[in-house]
Formats: structure tokens, C-alpha cells, sequence
């Protein structure tokens, strides 16, 4: 089959950590992609990597990408550095089509910069927010666009996991992450801006635990419209949180819906409930690598670029998440 | 070796780690004292006693220590033991911390700490010539030196298992040398090498391609009446099994996390041909006495 001119879609992953190595094995799985390139700062890395993923290019820096008339590039660098790495794709014509891993950049004008420079060159771009894909709270959005709870009128969203518990002081692990709120509870931030439409900041409370340079436990409150009040929790630092956990509890005119990333339960006002898990929404993928959602989320950024359709979350869409990040950082005092 | 005809009834490690697949709430609301070895150590031995003949567990501090327990109270001999490495979700964690690179250096280091020579002498020529195998080879070594220090000379290391996420991870990029190389250093070591899989057609598929042995090897796979993890779905998973009658399949996630009653996951699993065995996570001692006694009725 031909596509774009050529036998199979041209895909290159830049940063070779958890996520890019992630990405590159599901990529490789799919019929339509041809794992063309692999970049990563490290020599190290790319040694081992020459082994591992034989005939495919590994190159050090995003520049040497500029001659292999690749299709799309997936950005699974730290965040700080998505803004240049993807100023650097778009500005040097290396590809049109451009994944990256949350959040888009570490600010929201720098964000913004992106929306702009995407729309200017034109193609598919999209944020790696899977939870979108997870059956869970794509059940959700479902039953909310169905009006099943009614008109909401509150929610409580929270990201949790156990992951610096108990780490050093001043570890560098969190400035290397972002803070919580980029690392953690982007995820959740997003899910709500999905399901609840725009919605402003009006208060907020950053914690560090260990004095870290960034936050580590993040208390807010927002606006939505027609009146719609919700507040998030989100911390790193949680006992008991063996993974990283992320619910919405939604409270509407007509009963409530707790949804996490295993299941949805309903209780209507009017007796009646139900629950549905993983198991009864039909959770299969063609291969599982990491979470189902990772494999969905890949095939459907392949399937939009192949179709020339968009993908959501867009660079626009996500940068929303920034956008409510740079409020809570900014207005919490 | 062990008696290749012999059924397995393996007690799943799941629980000691906290695991739930069902729902991570679920988890937590069991509470610590599941992870506590010695409460696990016997339920290990209650299953043992009610039906089940074998351990399938990751290697981690926590596992080993119910090993040294279970040799300590003379359970060790007729426990058969199926190690799955490496402990992937302590290194998952690791690298979150500390990035790719820093998990290579800490692991590094506890090679050195541990005074294996072998595995230090194979680690220094999987680093100065960056081969993978060599890296592999080292990292088995380490592991299983330290099942057999705990589990003591009397268990029978009857498999050593890829984690999922290496197996899966290794299907996708095609690294039929990789599985190759695992084959024959386990089999060189006498001990059957084993691959744990949540794509098990993808894999069956792959390993006739690559001409692997599928009567010298063992395969964890999930198997399940609603077809939870069985990618890409349950009708394909049951036709490859059927394909595939001479190897030694063991089914996991039978109780699809808690979803189902053991008495309807085993009358699914009498329906399905050529499976060695089953492996189940079990977390209080009325669980593990009714689960495997029931196991052992409809199973073997």
C-alpha cells in the first residue's frame, strides 16, 4: 500500500527514555510505519540502541533528522526541552506531523508559540494525553455527553502516586520531572478540560515537602461554566500509591459518577446504579505494550496522519493544560 | 528438570506486591499486611497444602524473603518454582526517578556489591563491547544465584520467566537473536526458559516464524472466560492455543483479576486444550485453601 507517496509511513522518536523506547516498540508493531530513526543526546544509549534496533538510523541530535524525509516525529524528551526540540522540526522542514509526550512545553507562551508555529506549517500534531484512550473515561465521557448524571455541578479530579515518597531532599528528580503538576497532574487537568469545557483558576496551594525547587503537592480550585465548581488534589508524595492513580468524582443533577482509570460507578438520584470495569469495555488492543491506551493512542496519531485528519488533544487543545498550570503556578502566592 | 507431564498449580506472587489488576483502590484497601513476607510465606504453604505444587513469583526483595521462609519451615522440597525477571516494576520505577542511564549504573553497582564473578566478568565484556547479550546473561546470573541462595538446594527451579514488559517489548522490535540467545543460556543451565506475554498470538506467530522450540520452553499468557488481556481478543487467543499443542502453556490472570469466582474461570479453563498449567494470586488463607482445592478437582 502506498501512503504519502511511499510504501509505509516515515516515523523517527526523539529521547530515548521510558517513554520514547515505549513509543518506538509499539510504532514498530504497526503495518503502516517504518521505524526510521531514533535521537538521543546520549552516546551511551545509542550505542546500545544501534544493537537493539537494527536498520534503523540513530542520530544525536534532531538536526541530523533533516535527510530522512520522514512523515512524523514523536518527542518523548524531558518537557523543558519539547519547545526547541519541536521549533526545531517545524523550522527545518524535518517533518509535518508531530507527537509529543505531555505536557507540550513548560510555559503556556511558549505553548501558545507552538499552536502558531503548528497551524503554520500545517499536518497532524497532537499531546500525549492517553488517558483519553483509556476505556474507563472514555466510558465516562460518554455517559456525560449523554446527560446520564445530568447537568454537573461539581467534580473533584486528583493524580496521586506514591513515586518521591520518602525521596532525599533537594532530589533532582523532581526538577527533572517538572513538579507534580506537569508530571502528574497534567493528566487529570486534561481529563477535566475534556470532559467540563474551559475552566479558570480561582484559587491555589503549592506545597514542597523537602524544599525541592518545585512543588510537590498542588491543592486547586476552578470555574466552569453555568456555574460548574470543581477542585483537583494532586500529589507524588501519597503512601499506598504503589502506581500513579487518576479519578474524577462528578456530582450532577441527577446523581454522581466516580470514574478511574479501572472503572465507572454510577449512583442516580433516582435508585438506580451501575458499575462497569476495564473488563466490560472491551479493553483489547491489537498489541499491549505498557497500558492498552499507549497502543490506541499510537494507532489513532498513525491513523490521522495517514487520513490527514486531525487528532485531539491538538497542540491547541492541550495547551489549555498549560494554560491552567501557569495560573495555579503563578496565582497561588 | 522436573516431570514434564505433571500439571502445574502455581500460586501467583501478585497480591505480595500489592498488585490488583481489577482496580488499584482494591489494592490499597487490603492493606500492608499481605506484603508482610511471612503472612505471604504462608499462604504460599496453605496453597501448597491444599493443591498447588509450584511458586510463580518476580524476583524481589520481598519474594525472596518468602522463599528463605518457606525453606526455613522445610517447605522447599516440594515446591517447584517459576521466577519471573526482572522485577519490572521496581526498575519502571527507578527510571522515573533516575532516568535510563542511572538505573545502568545502580545496577552496576549491585552487580559489583554481590561478588558474583561470573556475572562481573560477563557484565565487563557486555559493557566494554555494548552486546546486550552479554548484558542479559549477566543480569540471569545474578538473579539466579540469588533465587538459589534462598530458595536453598532443595527447590526446584523449574523455570526462569522474561517479564511481560521484556517479552512483549522484544516481540515488538523483532529481536529473534534476543529470544534465540535466552533459549539456549537457559537451557545450557538446565533450566526451562520461559517468556510471560499479554500478546500470546503475536508471540505464538512469531516464534514459528523463528523456528523456536515451543516443546523447550514455557509461556505465561493470560486465559480467561471474558477475555480480560487476551490480545488482540479471546477467540484469537484460544486458536493459537489450540495450534500449539505440544508446548507448555500456563495460563494467567485465570480469574481475571478478581472478576471472576474461581468455580466459572475453572469451567473455562476445562474448555481449553494443551494448557500446562494455571497460575493464581491468592491473599487470605480461606482463598487459598477453597481456590486450589477447587483447582485441583476441575484441573488435574
Amino acid at each position: 500500500m502506498k501512503i504519502l507517496g511511499r510504501e509505509s509511513l516515515r516515523v523517527a522518536v526523539v529521547g530515548l527514555g521510558k517513554m520514547g523506547i515505549l513509543h518506538a516498540s509499539i510504532l514498530n508493531t504497526l503495518p503502516d510505519v517504518q521505524l526510521t530513526a531514533l535521537c538521543d543526546k546520549s552516546a551511551m544509549i545509542r550505542r546500545f540502541c544501534k544493537r537493539v534496533f537494527e536498520g534503523v538510523h540513530l542520530v544525536g541530535d534532531v538536526e541530523e533528522l533533516s535527510d530522512l524525509r520522514l512523515d512524523a516525529i514523536y518527542v518523548t524528551t524531558p518537557i523543558s526541552s519539547h519547545f526547541l526540540v519541536i521549533k526545531t522540526i517545524y523550522s527545518k522542514g524535518i517533518a509535518r506531523n508531530v507527537f509529543v509526550e505531555k505536557t507540550l512545553a513548560s510555559s503556556y507562551d511558549k505553548a501558545k508559540e507552538l499552536c502558531a508555529l503548528a497551524q503554520s506549517f500545517g499536518g497532524v500534531n497532537m499531546v500525549g494525553y492517553q488517558r483519553r484512550l483509556n476505556v474507563s473515561f472514555m466510558k465516562a465521557k460518554d455517559l456525560l455527553t449523554q446527560g446520564t448524571i445530568g447537568e454537573v455541578a461539581s467534580f473533584n479530579g486528583y493524580a496521586y502516586s506514591s513515586d518521591l515518597l520518602g525521596s532525599r531532599k533537594n532530589s533532582k528528580t523532581s526538577v527533572f520531572r517538572g513538579g507534580v503538576l506537569r508530571d502528574l497532574g497534567a493528566h487529570v487537568v486534561d481529563l477535566a478540560l475534556w470532559f467540563f469545557g474551559d475552566l479558570t483558576v480561582d484559587s491555589a496551594r503549592l506545597e514542597s515537602a523537602t524544599k525541592r525547587d518545585f512543588e510537590d503537592s498542588v491543592y486547586f480550585r476552578v470555574k466552569g461554566s453555568d456555574g460548574l465548581e470543581g477542585e483537583f488534589n494532586i500529589s507524588w508524595c501519597m503512601e499506598n500509591y504503589r502506581l500513579p492513580e487518576f479519578g474524577l468524582l462528578i456530582k450532577g443533577s441527577k446523581g454522581i459518577m466516580r470514574v478511574d482509570e479501572d472503572k465507572v460507578e454510577l449512583k442516580l438520584d433516582n435508585g438506580k446504579s451501575s458499575m462497569w470495569y476495564r473488563h466490560d469495555l472491551n479493553d483489547n488492543v491489537d498489541f499491549l505494550l505498557g497500558a492498552p491506551e499507549f497502543s490506541r493512542e499510537d494507532q489513532y496519531f498513525v491513523k490521522s496522519v495517514l487520513e490527514g485528519c486531525n487528532a485531539e488533544p491538538s497542540f491547541c487543545t492541550a495547551s489549555k493544560v498549560d494554560y491552567i498550570i501557569d495560573q495555579v503556578e503563578h496565582g497561588s502566592g | 528438570m522436573s516431570n514434564e507431564s505433571e500439571k502445574m498449580l502455581l500460586v501467583g506472587d501478585n497480591p505480595f506486591h500489592g498488585i490488583s489488576h481489577l482496580s488499584q483502590e482494591r489494592a490499597r484497601v487490603r492493606g500492608d499486611a499481605i506484603t508482610h513476607a511471612e503472612h505471604a510465606a504462608k499462604l504460599v504453604v496453605t496453597s501448597l497444602e491444599n493443591g498447588a505444587n509450584g511458586f510463580m513469583f518476580s524476583v524481589s526483595e520481598i519474594t525472596l524473603s518468602i522463599l528463605r521462609m518457606i525453606r526455613e519451615t522445610g517447605g522447599s522440597e516440594r515446591l517447584r518454582l517459576y521466577a519471573i525477571v526482572p522485577y519490572a516494576y521496581e526498575y519502571v520505577r527507578l527510571v522515573t526517578q533516575i532516568g535510563v542511564l542511572g538505573l545502568a549504573k545502580n545496577f552496576a553497582k549491585q552487580i559489583a556489591v554481590s561478588g558474583n564473578v561470573r556475572a562481573i566478568a560477563m557484565g565487563l565484556k557486555g559493557v566494554i563491547r555494548v552486546d546486550p547479550v552479554a548484558l542479559m546473561k549477566t543480569y540471569l546470573i545474578y538473579e539466579i544465584s540469588r533465587i538459589k541462595s534462598s530458595a536453598g538446594k532443595q527447590a526446584n527451579l523449574d523455570s526462569v520467566l522474561l517479564h511481560e514488559i521484556i517479552t512483549d517489548m522484544a516481540l515488538a522490535l523483532n529481536l529473534d537473536w534476543l529470544f534465540k540467545s535466552y533459549v539456549d543460556f537457559m537451557l545450557e543451565l538446565g533450566i526451562k526458559p520461559g517468556f510471560e506475554t499479554r500478546n500470546f498470538v503475536f508471540l505464538a506467530n512469531k516464534f514459528k516464524e523463528w523456528s523456536i522450540d515451543f516443546e523447550k520452553i514455557a509461556i505465561a499468557a493470560p486465559f480467561n472466560k471474558v477475555g480480560f488481556q487476551m490480545n488482540p481478543s479471546k477467540d484469537e487467543c484460544e486458536k493459537a492455543l489450540a495450534n500449539l499443542p505440544e508446548t507448555g502453556v500456563l495460563a494467567i490472570s485465570v480469574l481475571a483479576a478478581g472478576y471472576l469466582k474461581p468455580l466459572e474461570a475453572s469451567k473455562y479453563l476445562q474448555t481449553l486444550p494443551n494448557l500446562k498449567g494455571v497460575v493464581v494470586g491468592v491473599s487470605k488463607e480461606t482463598q487459598a485453601r477453597e481456590t486450589f482445592r477447587l483447582l485441583k478437582e476441575n484441573l488435574i
